[in-house]
């Protein structure tokens, strides 16, 4: 295995004596876990080791050349014998970039477990969906799958992997932090930001000696345990995983076989013009065979079951947002061909007309009369929301026959619609809208809508 | 060993003699024998260091020069810590295009005398940097504080006593370019509290408006200076902290980062982890009328009163309790009508509504709705 950091336990030496020390004592890693955030570039390392330490002072260095790790973020602790143990300083010495130097000291003489945390950029995992509507279009067979992807400089080999999903709040970005010339800067200095050129170039090369072994290791489908912790949800993949730099690695995280699907069509000619969007709909929920977990954010490939052997058609493309547990999810597929929502304006009236003393007009009615004519052609039933804005807050409307029923409010100058329609079918709602003008809007019957 | 800092010592010149552009430059360099740096100010750095200079009885003259290294020539001082009354500094003289200066001291004897040469060092500072540990259940956190020491100064320091305070020293070597870590501070378990906050100025009001996106509302821990809490004795230095958590299984997550400010003994911080997406806050103003509205002859308006409806839906997605900060503002002169939860008034304009969430019901959402029914008076178009 190729590893760009190195550990060398320097027991008793001078700080002057650092430079080139050939006595090299690499404690085998025992554990390694990696623990990887979606919403940035960042990675959580803890790698343990058993560090055999003389009593009194030892020093341990660490290097880190060809990495992105950031040296800021470096930590030692000791796992046990922590009352014997003092880790007191941290040196970056002069004319030495990449390395750090632990000042330990000791009561004790023997092994003593540590753990060796750190910050890396060039790690990133991200989660994706593939979606299968049966046939008769009611419900979706959806998949989810997690991708990982180590551009870290370092290989990780048997390790645990770990997967977060939140939103955390990060001042500076780990790789600038990991390509600075020093550690923590000099004083009045920024940070600058410098692409790993010379590191991708490497990782190329590095890819091709792991091909045979990354192969025969990806067989088996793991478990993958789903916690949540703060504002983050935790995924830990079963088992552990090698990835050397470069390579990308996919993983099942979850299946659901028949979610029922709501077909949800919009339409609302502020936002969509004079399209119709289809949406898909369903609920994290246990009654959709969902609610375990939240759904992380990800693009989603919808596919439909055609024919009696399961062949599939592309529908499209879509993503998803993060879904806590029982929220609505909904799924925007694109304009619609097969619903259709037509306005009309059927009759316009001017009304209650105000004069100022200069005989101006001050105060007017608008009244207009509206048909919304909706057809499914599906054979599918579509559940329909037709959402209207008015240019002001100071209006009545008087809705006509079935329209009423499916009336909503949703704010001062937004009203909603909501029609169900059945396969091959046509619905047309009417409704009267007054609004006032000018002086008019004193006479606004507020009670009322 | 690099040192650029120099002592020369003109030793036993003769009372009455040459010039001083006519300087002699004798190696004979004194040691220092203790060096403190001091760090107590967060922008200058103040080194004492002593040295012995071998005086004559009469005149002398001592060389101090600093090649390649930012000292504020007004902030050298010179003091005579073994005959104080029989060692007496009579001038400075600074030659012409040398970063150096010449010390003309008179001494009473022939005495190797310490003295304590002080100045403003350049290109050294110091931060301060926090890892902070949480517990599982987020209600306290382990702190451990770091000076980190930055020298490029071009000065190497031996042995130097770092200084931090009238409590805190530490006796180190610091090479020139070296950054060093040190262990500051401990401290544990300190209360916190986790709060939510939703400001109605900042945050979207309609998630449905932002198709395909989450909005988040930010998520901090609330940290107390004060010795109930386990601090308390001094200021806590600003610097950036880290926080991880406790994922209770032997190990830990990262949690995010953030700057502690200056925290003085009895203030609280806040520090933001992250965002949260598992609540969820939908705003709608519901109603917007002008009321009494006056008009000058022309009928144009004058003077008005509004009546609005707001209308706030909070849902809890997660599987825990919480608590929301939600702040709304009502500009200008305001009456409330009707307000379906308690509010604080925080100020003329601004609302402070500190709402209990219950956790999510098996897969379904806790929800709590907020109305308030205002009136603003005497607004001017």
């Amino acid at each position: 295995m190729k590893r760009y950091t190195g550990l060398v336990l320097l027991s008793i030496l001078t700080a002057a004596a650092v430079a080139k020390v050939d006595l090299v004592t690499l404690p085998a890693s025992e554990a390694v876990q990696i623990t990887i955030y979606e919403s940035a570039d960042l990675t959580l390392i803890r790698d343990s080791r058993p560090l055999t330490l003389r009593e009194g002072t030892n020093q341990l260095q660490f290097s880190w050349a060809d990495t992105l790790i950031d040296p800021t973020s470096l930590s030692l602790i000791p796992k046990a014998s922590a009352a014997e143990v003092d880790i007191t300083d941290l040196s970056y010495p002069p004319n030495a970039s990449h390395l750090g130097l632990w000042t330990i000291q000791s009561r004790l003489a023997g092994s003593v477990p540590f753990e060796i945390t750190y910050l890396t950029s060039g790690f990133r995992w991200r989660a994706f969906y593939a979606g299968i509507l049966a046939e008769d279009g009611q419900t979706m067979r959806l998949e989810g799958y997690v991708r990982l992807t180590n551009q870290s400089g370092e290989d990780y080999d048997h390790a645990q992997v770990r997967l977060i999903v939140g939103q955390v709040h990060l001042l500076d970005e780990i790789v600038a932090l990991a390509r600075r010339a020093f550690p923590y800067g000099r004083p009045g200095e920024e940070i600058a930001a410098m692409l790993p050129q010379v590191l991708q170039e490497r990782t190329r090369s590095a890819g091709r000696i792991y091909k045979a072994m990354d192969m025969a290791a990806s067989v088996a489908h793991k478990e993958i345990r789903k916690e949540g912790l703060s504002e983050y949800f935790l995924y830990t993949i079963e088992g552990t995983e090698s990835i050397p730099t470069g390579w990308s690695k996919q993983l099942p995280s979850f299946q659901a076989a028949a979610v029922p699907v709501v077909n949800l069509y919009k339409f609302e000619e502020e936002m969509y013009g004079s399209s119709v969007i289809h949406y898909l709909s369903f609920v994290n929920d246990a009654d959709h065979q969902l609610g375990q977990t939240p759904i992380p954010g990800g693009q989603l490939k919808l596919y439909r079951t055609v024919g009696k052997q399961g062949n599939l058609a592309y529908e499209g493309g879509s993503a998803f947002k993060y879904i806590p547990v029982g929220q609505k999810v909904e799924l925007n597929l694109g304009q619609a061909e097969d619903v259709l929502v037509e306005p009309k304006l059927m009759e316009m009236k001017t009304d209650n007309y105000r004069f100022d003393d200069e005989g101006n007009i001050s105060g007017w009615d608008e009244i207009c009369t509206f048909r919304i004519e909706a057809k499914n052609t599906r054979n599918l039933p579509v559940r329909l929301e037709i959402k209207r804005n008015f240019p002001t807050s100071y209006w009545t409307i008087k809705n006509l026959e079935q329209a009423e029923k499916v009336f909503e409010k949703v704010d001062k100058d937004t009203v909603k619609y909501t029609l169900l329609l059945p396969p091959q079918s046509a619905q047309s709602i009417e409704y009267v809208l007054t609004t006032y003008n000018g002086t008019r809007q004193q006479d606004w019957p507020s009670k009322t809508r | 060993m690099k040192q650029i800092l120099q002592v020369l010592l003109a030793a036993a010149v003769a009372a009455g003699a040459g010039p001083l552009f006519a300087r002699t430059k004798l190696a004979a360099l004194p040691q220092r024998e203790a060096v403190d740096i001091r760090m107590d100010h967060p922008l200058y750095t103040l080194i004492e260091e002593e040295r012995v200079l071998t005086l004559s009885k009469g005149l002398n003259q001592v060389d101090f020069s600093w090649q390649a290294v930012s000292i504020d020539p007004d902030s050298i001082r010179l003091q005579p810590l073994d005959h104080p009354d029989g060692v007496r500094l009579l001038n400075v003289s600074y030659p012409p295009g040398e970063a150096a200066l010449v010390w003309e001291i008179a001494s009473d004897g022939n005495w190797a005398e310490r003295v304590r040469i002080s100045y403003l060092l350049g290109q050294i500072d110091r931060l301060a940097a926090y890892k902070a540990l949480t517990d599982k259940a987020e209600t306290k956190l382990d702190l451990t504080a770091y000076l980190i020491v930055r020298n490029f100064s071009g000065e190497q320091f031996d042995n130097a006593r770092i200084l931090i305070g009238a409590e805190a020293a530490f006796e180190r070597t610091i090479a020139g370019g070296e950054t060093r870590q040190l262990l500051l501070m401990q401290a544990g378990p300190l209360p916190i509290t986790k709060v939510w906050v939703w400001d109605s100025a900042i945050q979207p009001w309609d998630p449905e408006k932002l198709e395909g996106q989450n909005i988040g509302i930010p998520v901090f821990y609330r940290l107390v200076n004060e010795q109930a809490a386990g601090l308390g004795r001094a200021p806590l230095w600003g610097g950036k902290m880290r926080l991880f958590q406790d994922d209770g299984s032997g190990s830990t997550i990262f949690l995010g980062e953030d700057i502690l400010p200056l925290l003085p003994v009895g203030r609280k911080a806040e520090l933001t982890i992250g965002d949260s997406r598992d609540i969820v806050v939908t705003q709608r103003k519901m109603k917007e009328e002008q009321i009494n509205i006056r008009r000058n002859r022309k009928e144009q308006i004058v003077l008005y009163d509004t009546d609005e409806i707001l209308t706030a839906k909070i849902e809890n997605f997660k599987d825990t309790p919480a608590v929301l900060t939600l702040i709304e503002h009502i500009g200008g002169q305001w009456e409330m009508n009707s307000c379906s939860l308690p509010y604080t008034r925080k100020d003329a304009e601004t609302l402070e509504f500190e709402i209990p969430l219950p956790p999510r019901k098996g897969d379904k959402p806790a929800a709590v709705e907020l109305e308030m029914h205002y009136q603003r008076r005497n607004i001017r178009p």
